[in-house]
This record gives structure tokens, C-alpha cells and sequence, in this order.
């Protein structure tokens, strides 16, 4: 009960800072693999398009599950970075499987980028790799 | 606008909002249990039947919901969505006429707040007023919802331009609720900046979640000018 109020709290008294900054931005990365030995080769999750036609951009204004997803996982990468902890890292981990299908390979890690400005440069590290995970 | 019609507005909004949300979710995962049941409370408060105890349901919901994603689904929507469902649950329930306009201004006067602060919190920092924060939120941040969009970061005076109209826009909304036609402006400049927000970086959600909490403000701005 106590826990539901401290969920339910913010909601009530909002803080609305929104973007008060530009702190580093997470991306999610993930590699299959055949064996556990085998070399990753890393792949960003979900890259955005390139491009959206106008009709996209219409219909995503009442239609937009993907993207919605999108942003609570950056939302999940965000706070794993803060403090790992199973649910974010299952949530990832779930989506990915879901997005690759059945026939991929049995081994999957992932890992999180992370783009920050450093002064008039951006720089770009590997904030968080995950153990090996079964897909299954 | 009377109270009751405001309330009922707000009802109407907030519940083909959260039919959408539960919609998509069910497109992506499933989870029939949890938003099955939300479709059905929706469907109540939109037709108006028990909208009370269809509030009550859809929050409880809300935290179950709130349980499974360890947070927000997606950050100051979702918590907007609940506010609303606060104040509408607190409204429905209240035992008079003085405390369901006061849990229903409650939400107005939040969303003016919501505005005000958003805008306070960038204009004390030195980077939204250089146009560096505006100019990163296109380079790097995880929020354009096309790699085009991300062109924007090269047109530097465009952004530094945009960032002060949108940091002006916040921290004088509170003003507009002088007068009704100048909230009425106001609230159609806010709705246009939610509009792009979820154009430029896929945030239909806020776009929908703020219109709907909009007749708490009109509401609001009639009731303190007739005293």
C-alpha cells in the first residue's frame, strides 16, 4: 500500500521540469549469437527511420504502439544506468526477443550506449553491457 | 462552461485517451488482464455510466499499471493521466458542491503550473538560453522520431528562435487566464507546441493527455473572473 502511494505521489504533485537539460541519451544495442564464445556483432535496437511521410507522421498521431515502446525502453535504459535492476533489464531483454522472432540465435546480450556532450564535442560510451542471456 | 459540463468533457477526453494507450498496448504485448478490464472502464466513463466508480477502477488500474512497468509507461503523460483520474475520482465522490470544484480547479491549476514550470526550469539555464539545449535535443537526445529531423540541429538561430518562443509561451501562460480570449489563444498556441512535440518527436501521447485536461482551465478561468 505504502509502495502504490509512493507510485501514485508523483502523479499528484508533478514536478514538471520537463527537458530543464539535455543529459546523456541512451541507445540500446544488441548482438546474437550461435555460442557463447562467438564475437558479437553489435546492432542498434529499433533505429529510427530515416525518414516519415506525412501520412506516417499523421497516422502516429493517434497510432504509435512502436514508438511508445520506443521511448519507455529508453525510459527502462535510463534507469538501469541509474540502478540495474531485473525488471528494466527483463523488459529490454523481452522486447528484443520479441522484435527478432523465433529464428534467431540462441544467445543474446545487449548493451547501452551512452551520447553526452563534453564541451563542443559529443562523445559516445558503452555505459552498460549485459551478462550473456538466453533468448528463450 | 459549468462545472459539471467541464467535468464531463474531461471525462469524455480522458477515456478515449486511455482506450487508445490500452489499444496499443494490446497491439504490442497483449496483457489482456490488466488492459481488458481498463477498455471496459473506458467505455463507462466515455458513455457516462457510473463515471465515479469507472474513475475509481481506472485507478486502481493506473497503479497496477504502475506496478508493471516500475514507473511511468511514458513519463509526464502517464502521471498526467492519472492526475486527471485523481481529480475526477475526487470530483465524482466529493460531498459538495465546494470540494468537487476544488479537486476539479486542482487539475486546472496544475496544468498552468505545468506550463509555468517547464518554462522557469529552462529559461535559469544558461543553455536553453544560448539554443545549445534545443540545438542537442535534435543532435543527440534519444527523442526525434526520424534521423531527418535531427537536420534541425544545423540551423542554430532557427532553434535559438524556437527555444525562446516556447520558453516565453511557458512562463507567461499563467497571464492568459486574465481574460477568456487571451486563455483561449493561449491554450491554442499550447496545443500547437504539443502538436509538434508529438510530430517532431513522437510524443502523440501528450498532445492528447494535455488537450483533454484543457476544459479544467476554462473552466477554472471563468469561475475566478465571476468571483
Amino acid at each position: 500500500m505504502l509502495g502504490d502511494l509512493k507510485l501514485l505521489l508523483p502523479a499528484l504533485t508533478p514536478s514538471w521540469r520537463f527537458f530543464d537539460s539535455v543529459g546523456p541519451s541512451p541507445r540500446i544495442e544488441y548482438a546474437m549469437r550461435a555460442t557463447p564464445q562467438a564475437m558479437p556483432e553489435w546492432r542498434e535496437f529499433r533505429p529510427r527511420p530515416a525518414t516519415m511521410s506525412l501520412g506516417e507522421i499523421l497516422r502516429r498521431l493517434v497510432w504509435s504502439p512502436d514508438r511508445n515502446e520506443s521511448l519507455f525502453l529508453t525510459s527502462c535504459a535510463e534507469r538501469l544506468l541509474e540502478n540495474e535492476t531485473a525488471h528494466s533489464r527483463d523488459e529490454i531483454r523481452a522486447r528484443i526477443v520479441a522484435d527478432l522472432g523465433p529464428d534467431a540465435q540462441p544467445h543474446l546480450q545487449f548493451r547501452i550506449a551512452v551520447l553526452r556532450r563534453e564541451g563542443a564535442d559529443l562523445v559516445r560510451e558503452i555505459a552498460y553491457v549485459s551478462a550473456l542471456l538466453p533468448r528463450a | 462552461m459549468t462545472l459539471d459540463f467541464a467535468i464531463r468533457l474531461t471525462e469524455i477526453g480522458l477515456g478515449l485517451c486511455l482506450i487508445q494507450r490500452s489499444l496499443e498496448h494490446l497491439a504490442r504485448r497483449g496483457e489482456l488482464w490488466l488492459f481488458g478490464p481498463r477498455l471496459g472502464f473506458c467505455a463507462g466513463l466515455v458513455a457516462g455510466v457510473a463515471p465515479g466508480w469507472m474513475a475509481l477502477a481506472l485507478l486502481v488500474n493506473g497503479v497496477a499499471l504502475l506496478r508493471r512497468f516500475g514507473g511511468p509507461y511514458n513519463g509526464g503523460s502517464t502521471r498526467m493521466g492519472l492526475l486527471i483520474l485523481i481529480c475526477l475520482t475526487l470530483a465524482e465522490f466529493a460531498p459538495g458542491e465546494t470540494w468537487k470544484a476544488t479537486a476539479f480547479g486542482y487539475l486546472g491549476a496544475q496544468v498552468a503550473l505545468s506550463y509555468f514550470i517547464s518554462g522557469w526550469v529552462k529559461v535559469v539555464n544558461p543553455e536553453w538560453r544560448s539554443g545549445r539545449a534545443l540545438r542537442d535535443v535534435f543532435l543527440f537526445s534519444a527523442y526525434p522520431a526520424a534521423e531527418s529531423f535531427r537536420r534541425l540541429a544545423e540551423r542554430p538561430r532557427l532553434l535559438a528562435a524556437a527555444g525562446w518562443g516556447v520558453m516565453m509561451l511557458e512562463l507567461l501562460f499563467p497571464l492568459s487566464l486574465l481574460t477568456a480570449p487571451t486563455l483561449y489563444a493561449a491554450l491554442a498556441l499550447c496545443a500547437a507546441f504539443h502538436l509538434a512535440n508529438a510530430v517532431l518527436f513522437g510524443l502523440n501521447r501528450f498532445f492528447w493527455i494535455w488537450l483533454t485536461a484543457y476544459p479544467s482551465l476554462i473552466w477554472l478561468q471563468a469561475r475566478a473572473m465571476e468571483g
